[in-house]
């Protein structure tokens, strides 16, 4: 089963799509920080990371930068997502594979996690 | 009740749980609209209308403004907007100040709602974290409105439907298994 770390500090959206994933037969951890982040991909080590731009700690920026400067983490494919598409290019900068605008739905969800996983 | 012509479920913390289970069940020839109000952070306005439409045949939609209301449809209220209900039944959507901290409040929903279908309304208040929901719920019951709660023993949140227990004489008190049924028995 292919994991997908979801980090957003929206409550509601890691409740959604923990059910959307799970529904779709992906196994999901969420965190609302990102703090450690080093660690807490390691902990998990995901098929692929969803990360927001607002999150609690050195922000969704600093950790896409951080997990594309890791050797072991490095391939692991980020994409950001954020209601603010200002931060596309920065999040391009720091090295995300993808951008999802917010808000999005269940279909573009799953297809940019196909896109890829495959 | 002599005959239901809109149903509003409110709730907060632990409610889309029960909405994922209640949802399935309900028949689809429903003869009324079902408003769901729920708290949410904006950011997530796609994903719950669709969420919820992939557990039911009954068409699923987020409220638009100005829209009017019709029957077998369920209603999703947008996020960061009050919902309000007018007296010629289309909706209504306000941006002023939070009420119970929470923009939509559910309490500006039963509230109006009551004002407008009075004895023909059914509430349902859901698991939750604070009090909203309590004083619709006493202007539901003003109005001859139906008054239900979810079994607070039920509810990952109790404090939300017990509150409404506490403080309105409830006529219907739900275990989550009962909720699509009582719906369906509603005409």
């Amino acid at each position: 089963m292919k994991k997908v770390f979801v980090f957003d500090d929206n409550a509601d959206i890691l409740e959604l799509c923990t059910i959307i994933l799970e529904d779709a037969g992906y196994e999901i951890k969420t965190s609302s920080t990102s703090n450690n982040i080093i660690d807490q991909v390691l902990a998990y080590t995901p098929d692929i990371i969803f990360m927001d731009n607002w999150l609690p700690d050195v922000g969704g920026i600093e950790a896409t930068r951080e997990l594309k400067k890791h050797e072991t983490l490095k391939s692991i494919p980020v994409i950001y997502f954020s209601a603010n598409n200002d931060v596309k290019s920065l999040a391009n900068e720091a090295g995300a594979d993808g951008y999802l605008s917010k808000p999005f739905d269940i279909q573009e969800l799953e297809n940019i996690i196909t896109s890829h996983l495959n | 009740m002599v005959h239901c012509e809109a149903l509003v479920i409110g709730g907060s913390a632990g409610s889309l749980d029960v909405l994922l289970r209640v949802l399935p069940v309900l028949d689809e020839a429903l003869t009324f609209p079902i408003i769901i109000v729920i708290h949410r952070k904006h950011g997530s306005d796609s994903l719950l209308p669709d969420l919820l439409s992939s557990r039911t045949r009954l068409r699923v939609k987020e409220v638009d403004e100005k829209e009017p209301i019709a029957a077998g449809t369920i209603y999703i209220a947008p996020s960061d907007y009050h919902l309000l209900i007018e007296q010629d039944r289309t909706f209504s959507l306000d941006y002023s100040e939070k009420i119970n901290y929470s923009r939509p409040a559910i309490d500006v929903t039963f509230q109006t709602a009551a004002e407008v279908y009075k004895d023909k309304l059914a509430c349902l208040l859901l698991s939750g974290s604070n009090s909203d929901g309590v004083n619709g719920l006493k202007t539901v019951k003003i109005w001859g409105g139906l008054a239900m709660i979810q079994d607070p023993a039920s509810a990952q949140v109790a404090y939300m439907p017990a509150q409404a227990k506490l403080h309105v004489d409830i006529d219907e008190i739900l275990k989550i298994e009962k909720i699509g049924e009582f719906v369906n028995s509603l005409k």
